[in-house]
Order: structure tokens, then sequence, then C-alpha cells
């Protein structure tokens, strides 16, 4: 094995197992992947409410009455606005899971804890007044949705672990033979419930001492702005976006495995640009979700799009002829296995060189036309990631052309990068299948079993 | 024969299904091929009586392997190249070998 794959094999692969196997990351993983279908439909509403053609607002106020845009956010605000709700029981939902203790009650657990930890305070701004005043006994769904994302997650994973402890410990009320099991749970959950609900409230009794004042103030300023700040930053994105690649230069799945610690920041970073798309504002921010899975992964991690149809178009060797045949209804996809696996890209020196780059190098690019303007940002809209290219890049940022010309520009540097490279791999194969000694380095194909 | 795939999301172990199928259909044995996402694979282990993990999602190997166990359902990773190319014949071989052992 060359140097370049004993250092991947030896450096990346522990930090990788290490990161993939850790529950509480995984959880965390999980759970968040319960709020994408969710706010996917919320997105749907998001674009129809603010379609980019002529007259449509007019027609519709025609049809639905001059509210009309109000009430369309009507299912925008039902998904979107309780993503930390779902979040917080998906967590504690998969963790449980994953400690085999009973899920539903962790689950239900949780989400009070969480409503616990948030005080039931609204800003409420009365017609014709000009200051918001406050007012109690309402659930204020702005810490419902994106910005109670943190505190739902520390108090999903706290809580789950305050829960399993007991149930592991056996520390719960048990009902004499004969009890359904169903009731049987619900009573095994009282000891570890009380105690996580009483030690909430103990803490939130503490916080409220100090000038913090909620849970939320805290999390938000000592967690949340620290990690919007690497999630927020081109050198922290591309950290992240590098290590993503090397996870999956291994052969993992390096997004999933990252998602545990940059998704809560990328989809708080996606709602805030929902919040302002919807109120006509500036977009604050690049770095979503989306700016991921609309204009870097085109054609699945790495950017491969560009080299299937290069495959395509210019293979000689039988072999890239039909990886190419085979990939490219996938690739229109975003999906991209039986490139990483087929070609191979995995443990490939030559190809792995273009397969790093070519991501960085267009997060920098789309970095750079969309903090000028150049390219409309995107609009917190949830394509999923699936959604061809172009298509994507016109949704994504609610209807704006500017969106889909920056994924067929990246699409053009990706094919730049890697056709280089792409021509040397096909020429060694076209030698191999033709008998003709090859001057390239060649990869023993039971390296391929090494990995396994 | 019930044979479960899984991966990270449970979209390119699918594209390998229909691969799998089409190789059963030669074979006079009932063949049930299905994928799901790594986090579902509890749900379904029950009706599997073998699970194979897409190369990508191998770091779930050890965990999956505990649970397997107590199922009694053997797992393991199909090779990355049958994987890679959709080789729905070998990768199905493999899942008999596993059953068979």
């Amino acid at each position: 094995m060359s140097k370049f794959n004993s250092m991947l094999e030896n450096k990346i692969m522990p930090i990788a197992g290490k990161m993939a196997g850790q529950r509480h990351l995984q959880a965390l993983r999980d759970g968040i992947v319960l709020t994408m279908p969710l706010i996917i439909i919320g997105s749907v509403f998001l674009i129809l409410s603010n379609l980019p053609i002529p007259g449509y607002n007019d027609f519709m106020a025609g049809i639905f009455g001059k509210e009309w845009a109000a009430k369309m956010a009507y299912p925008v605000g039902a998904t979107f606005d309780i993503m930390a709700l779902l979040a917080c029981f998906g967590i504690a939902y998969r963790l449980a899971e994953k400690y085999g203790v009973d899920a539903l009650s962790a689950g239900a657990i949780s989400l009070a804890a969480f409503l616990l930890a948030t005080p039931y305070k609204v800003s409420f701004l009365p017609s014709g007044a000009k200051e918001a005043i406050l007012v109690d006994g309402g659930i204020p769904t702005a810490l419902m949705g994106s910005k109670g994302l943190f505190v739902a997650m520390i108090v999903a994973i706290l809580s789950t672990e305050i829960y399993r402890w007991f149930i592991q410990k056996d520390i719960v009320i048990k009902m004499p033979d004969g009890v359904p099991p169903a009731v049987g749970k619900s009573f095994a959950a009282l000891i570890p419930g009380f105690t996580v609900i009483a030690f909430i409230w103990i803490l939130r009794l503490l916080v409220e001492q100090t000038h913090f004042g909620s849970l939320h103030n805290i999390v938000g300023e000592l967690l949340g702005k620290p990690l919007g700040v690497l999630g927020g930053s081109l050198g922290g994105t591309l950290v992240a976006e590098l290590v993503i690649m090397l996870m999956w230069s291994c052969g993992l799945h390096g997004a999933n495995i990252v998602g545990g610690i940059m998704a809560p920041i990328w989809y708080g970073a996606m709602d805030e640009n929902r919040i302002a798309f919807a109120n006509h504002e500036a977009l604050p921010n690049i770095f979503t979700q989306q700016f991921f899975d609309i204009w870097i992964n085109i054609g699945g991690s790495g950017a491969t799009l560009a080299l299937v149809v290069a495959m395509i178009l210019k293979a000689r060797s039988q072999q890239m002829k039909q990886l190419g045949k085979l990939g490219i209804g996938p690739a229109l996809f975003n999906i991209n296995e039986p490139i990483i696996f087929g070609l191979p890209m995995v443990m490939n020196p030559m190809m792995l060189i273009p397969f790093i780059i070519t991501p960085l190098v267009t997060v920098v690019a789309t970095y750079i036309a969309m903090s000028t303007g150049l390219v409309a940002k995107p609009a917190g809209i949830a394509v999923p990631w699936t959604m061809p290219p172009i298509i994507s890049g016109y949704l994504a940022t609610g209807g704006k052309l500017s969106g889909a010309v920056m994924q067929a520009i990246n699409i053009g540097i990706s094919v730049c990068i890697y056709y280089p490279f792409f021509r040397m791999w096909d020429k060694q194969k076209f030698a191999e299948e033709n008998g003709i000694q090859s001057t390239v380095e060649e990869v023993p194909s039971d390296t391929q079993k090494d990995i396994v | 024969m019930n044979i479960l795939l899984c991966c990270a999301a449970g979209m390119s172990t699918s594209l390998l299904v229909t691969k799998m199928e089409k190789s059963a259909q030669d074979q006079s044995t009932e063949y049930k091929i299905w994928a799901v996402p790594g986090e579902s694979v509890r749900n379904h282990i029950d009706q599997a009586d073998v699970l194979l993990l897409g190369p990508q999602v191998r770091y779930l190997l050890p965990q999956l392997k505990k649970l397997g166990e107590e199922k009694g359902v053997p797992v393991d990773v199909i090779n990355p190249v049958h994987y890679g190319t959709c080789n729905g014949e070998q990768v199905l071989k493999f899942a008999v070998q596993l059953v068979s052992k």
C-alpha cells in the first residue's frame, strides 16, 4: 500500500470509527433527521408563497384574498417552528434505542424536560402599539424552532442519560405479574422521569438567579455563538468539508459522520435565512445545509457528476464506459456510491486528489460568488438533497436563476479538475484491458480486500 | 430467504436491491430483498435471515454484529468492488454463503 493510503488508513480510520461509533453523536444525527421530511414539506409552501412569476401575487390575491401569503405561511410555521421539539424527541428516542431502553418513554420525558427548560414568556406586540410587551403563559414558538435546537439537544441527551441510568440500575417501580406491559412501562418511567424533571427544574431555578435568565440564553452564549462562528466562517467550513472528504476517501460516509456536529449549526443557519426570506429581508447566512447539498455535492460527495459525464463521453476503457453508464442515473440524483466503490475512488491515490480538491474549490468559489452578491444565497428552502442539479439551485434560492448558473459553473470547475486525472486512470485501465504494460503505478486489486 | 441491506439513507443500497432481485429471479429459491437506513435496522432485523452493510457504513459493523448475534442473524459488509459495480449476482452469492455458514 502506498504511503498516502497507509496515512489515510492509520490516521483517518480510527478518528472516523470513534466519531461514527459515538452513540451521542449518532443519536444527534439520527434524531435531527426526524425534522427533515417536515421541513421539506414546509419548504414547498415557502416556495409557493414566493414564486418569482410576474402577476402571480395578484393572481393568488384574486383567488384567496389579500392575506393569501400569510395563510400560505401557516404550514411553513407549523413545520419549521417545531424543529427543536421534534429534534428533542427524536434524539432522546434514538439514544434510548441504542441503550436498549424504552425509547418512547425517554422521548416523552425529554420533551417535557425541554419545555421545562423554556420560560413560557412571549413578547407580544398588540396591534397599534409601538413597543412589545412580555406576556406570560405562552409557549414561545421561536424557541421551539431552530433557536432552541441546542438546548433541545442537550436536554435530550441529559434526560435520556438519567433515564437509562435508572432503568439499567433497575431502580424502578415494579408491577406484579399480570399487569399489562404497557401499564408496567409507564410505571417504570416514573422514578427516572421524576428525577429528570426535578433536575431540570432545579437547574432552571439556579439559572434564573443569574443574569442569563434562562437556559436558552446560557447555551446560546456559550455554545451557539462559538459553534456558529465555526460553522459560519469559510475557514471552519473548509475544515469540515476536508474532514468529510478524507472520511469518504477511506470509503466511509463522511457527511453522515460529521453530521452529528455540523447539522445543528447548518440547520440553524438555514432557518435564519428562511425567516429573513419570508420577511423579504437580506439573507444572513451562506453556509447552510443546502449550501452543501445543492452547490457542492453535485452528483454526490466529491462532486462526481462531472466525472461520470466524462466517463460516458470520453472513456476508452470498457470498464470506465460501463461504470459511467451504471453511475449516471444515480449521479443525477446525487448518489455516487457506484463511482466511489466501483471506480474505485476509495484508497485510490490518483483519483483521491481531485476527489478532495474539487469540493474545497467549489466551496470557495460559491462562497465568493454569494458573498459578493453575484449569486443569490440559499433562501432557507430545504430542497431534498436528491433533487437533480440546475433545478435544485433555482429552487433553493427561491427562484433565482443565479443559483442554477452557479451550479453549472461548479460543474464546469469540477470537469476541469477531474478531467486530467480521469484521463490518466482511463489510459491505465485501457492498457490493462488490452494487455499493454502500463507505466503508471498499478493499484493492486487486493488493496480492496484490505479496506473491508 | 430474507436479505436485509443497510446504508446511510437506504438509497444506494436500493440500487443494489433491484440488481439482486434480477439475479434472484433466475434461481428457484424465494427471496425477499430490501434496503433500509442504518438507524432503522433494529426494526427490520427480526424479519431478516441475513444483514448486509454497504461499505460506507462499515463503522456500524461492531454495533450491528452484536445486534445480529442476539437475533441469530449473520451480519457482514459487502465487498466494495461488488457494491460499486452493483454486482447483484456476487452479493446474492455472498448473502447465501453467510446464511449457510
